[in-house]
């Protein structure tokens, strides 16, 4: 973007405010971007949901209703805007911008597309995770700044609720900077080009016999960092259909379905129970702004589960036409933008799926969940990972001569890898849930027992 | 670009030393952690201006995201909000002014007068830079400083453990909330251990006022 606009206009401005006006257009993309991404998830939650419950939900306003956010939108913006008499009135007022905020800075390192990426920040993940865990500040302001006995339960609970599934969530995404060797967000799709299961390992034999339609230069893949070679690749190497991905997605998604308050996890603004949480004392544009944080927020930690675990923005072929050069790489670059959109969207779908089959979960139930449950897990997962990365990359002298793979192909070594880690993850899953499912031990004899007078 | 930076910098500071000044002058206590996470963020915008972008990040996940967050749950679970209503400033305010900058600066003069300062300090010849990514604080972790690296996770352990007993209440002394219908099964129970033989009929109607004082309490 920056090049583009130093070629139409270079010579007219000095080169840093070309450089901000290059990073205000893309902050302008990304947002509006996300943003019409939230009117269409909020219709399309209102009629999926609808349609899972066997109503219409709506569809007046336009074709198939598809207008109605716009109308909601319009009647958002007219509400009186209610702040209560004893409300602290700045920190009631700040509450919704810090709410949101944090959500849209976390865009700004997704790579939407195939060279289409804002920023290349090399820690990306940790960003990503500390930048969300911002946006409790502003839940825990919203529920103070109402003054409201309701506002503050939800707050409390929306933070405790965000502050333990930000263990499980991170852990998971540390299985992945064990497998990529790195924080950037930008090399994950490259590195889950490939086939399912065996990755970019099935390298060409004969580099002049290769088409460049199978098979495409990979520079950074297990077993050979940093060395470029032809590889088999439909752009379906990613993650998930390894064992060590698949355990770390399912984990990181369910902590992601906790952060984002859907709906099994909905319980800082239970309605049946303290009305809306920290929204309770909100209305007209405030309100829409913490409802905008929260689609907002769903949207991307899909897209960040899309690009750790899912290929990001990889598909099959994307690597072919950007292989073709010339123009093709524009269409490579749209492709890449539609595969990864069309991943958020399914992802996006199965949250309001789980919204229509699961009721609320209780609260101990919810920290047992993470506790409990997630947490071994994830524990588990990161000793596969490094595993997966010493039986790909490492050679005998790393090992210290206690495994010696020096001899073997890199698709035999992904494949011993991927063996040897789904035994572990398959055992290791089995075991916990089996602790987890055994009977409570008596903890109260019945003689203790006494009701409270 | 320097001018830009210096600029930036220059910014950053005021929101820094801003955003302090009024964590230790607010009244209301919760305004004074907004202030804190205010000016944790200047630094962690500092950070960043540096170039070092892990410890930035590190600065907004560990002090904003948890830190910050912990104070606002010990504040609000507190009951007393009643220090808004206290005087900030004694009569002696600026003994307690005087005395603390004395000592600081006992402390930075020296510093800043002796110390030899190269700006912008020379790059390393063939080396990359000492702090700027993960990767090398985490070598330096597992390798040159591993014993103080040990020792403060010994220290957090302890520390977390302390916490365990100092929250830990006797199981004598725990006192379970029991759901309603384990109330209703315990009063029955206990009913029927007073009423050594129940005959089926009173059994029957014996239940139903203590199901309706369970569903009292």
């Amino acid at each position: 973007m920056t090049d583009i606009l130093r070629s139409w206009i270079g010579g007219a401005l000095p080169d840093w405010l070309i450089v901000l006006i290059a990073y205000l257009l893309v902050t302008l993309i990304v947002l509006f971007y996300a943003v019409g991404n939230f009117i269409m998830m909020v219709w399309a939650e209102r009629r999926v949901i609808a349609r899972m419950q066997d109503r219409l939900g709506p569809n007046r306003v336009g074709p198939a209703g598809l207008l109605q956010p716009i109308a909601d939108a319009v009647k958002m913006f007219t509400k009186e805007d209610i702040v209560p008499r004893n409300a602290d009135r700045w920190v009631h007022l700040l509450a919704p911008i810090v709410a949101l905020a944090p959500v849209a800075m976390m865009l700004a390192v997704v790579p939407w597309g195939r060279g289409w990426e804002p920023i290349d920040l090399n820690v990306a993940l940790l960003y990503i995770v500390a930048v969300s865990a911002v946006s409790g500040v502003g839940l825990m302001m919203a529920g103070w700044g109402s003054n409201n006995k309701f506002a503050l339960l939800g707050a409390m609970r929306a933070v405790a609720q965000l502050v333990s599934y930000e263990i499980p969530a991170v852990t998971a995404l540390l299985t992945v900077v064990v497998l990529a060797g790195g924080m950037s967000l930008l090399d994950l799709p490259y590195m889950q080009a490939g086939v399912p299961i065996m990755g970019a390992t099935i390298l060409c034999g004969d580099p002049a016999g290769c088409s460049p339609l199978l098979y495409s230069t990979v520079t950074s893949f297990p077993g050979s960092p940093n060395e470029p070679v032809q590889a088999l690749d439909l752009g379906l190497g990613w993650w998930v259909f390894t064992p060590v991905g698949f355990l770390g997605f399912l984990v990181f998604f369910i902590a992601a379905l906790a952060e984002g308050e859907r709906t099994p996890f909905d319980i800082p603004e239970a309605d049946s129970e303290i009305v809306a949480g920290y929204m309770t004392e909100y209305s007209g544009m405030k309100f829409a702004t913490f409802y905008i944080a929260q689609y907002i927020l769903n949207f991307a930690l899909s897209a960040l589960a899309a690009t750790a675990f899912l290929g990001g923005w990889q598909g099959p072929g994307v690597a072919a036409l950007a292989n073709m050069g010339g123009p093709w790489v524009h269409v490579a670059a749209a492709l890449s933008a539609f595969y990864l959109l069309a991943k958020i969207w399914i992802l996006f779908f199965v949250m309001i799926w789980l919204r229509g089959a699961f009721p609320r979960l209780r609260v101990d139930q919810l920290m047992d969940f993470a506790w409990k449950l997630l947490l071994p897990l994830a524990l588990v997962n990161i000793v596969s990972a490094s595993l997966m990365v010493g039986l790909t990359q490492w050679t005998s002298a790393q090992w210290g001569g206690l495994v010696n793979l020096d001899g073997f192909a890199p698709w035999q070594r992904q494949l011993i890898a991927v063996l040897v880690t789904a035994i572990i993850n398959i055992a290791a899953a089995y075991w916990i849930l089996a602790i987890n499912q055994r009977p409570r031990e008596a903890e109260w004899d019945e003689e203790e027992l006494v009701i409270a007078p | 670009m320097n001018t830009l930076i210096t600029v930036l910098f220059l910014i950053f500071a005021a929101i820094i030393l801003a955003s302090a000044i009024m964590t230790v002058t607010v009244k209301n206590i919760v305004h004074a952690a907004l202030w804190l996470i205010s000016s944790f963020f200047g630094v962690g915008a500092l950070y960043l201006l540096m170039e070092a972008e892990f410890l930035g990040v590190a600065q907004v996940l560990i002090y904003v995201g948890a830190v910050s967050i912990l104070i606002l749950f010990a504040i609000m679970l507190t009951r007393d909000l009643e220090g808004s209503q206290n005087r900030q400033l004694t009569p002696r305010w600026w003994i307690a002014l005087i005395v603390p900058a004395a000592l600081f600066s006992l402390l930075i003069v020296p510093t800043v007068m002796t110390h030899a300062w190269q700006l912008p300090p020379p790059p390393p010849a063939g080396q990359p830079p000492a702090i700027s990514g993960a990767q090398q604080i985490g070598a330096a972790f597992m390798r040159e400083y591993l014993l103080p690296f040990e020792v403060a996770a010994i220290l957090l352990t302890v520390a977390m453990i302390g916490a365990i007993v100092v929250a830990f209440e006797e199981r004598e002394r725990r006192r379970r909330v029991l759901t309603l219908a384990e109330q209703v099964r315990l009063r029955q129970r206990q009913q029927q251990r007073q009423q050594p033989a129940p005959r089926p009929e009173p059994a029957a109607t014996a239940v139903q006022p203590s199901e309706a004082t369970g569903s009292e309490t």
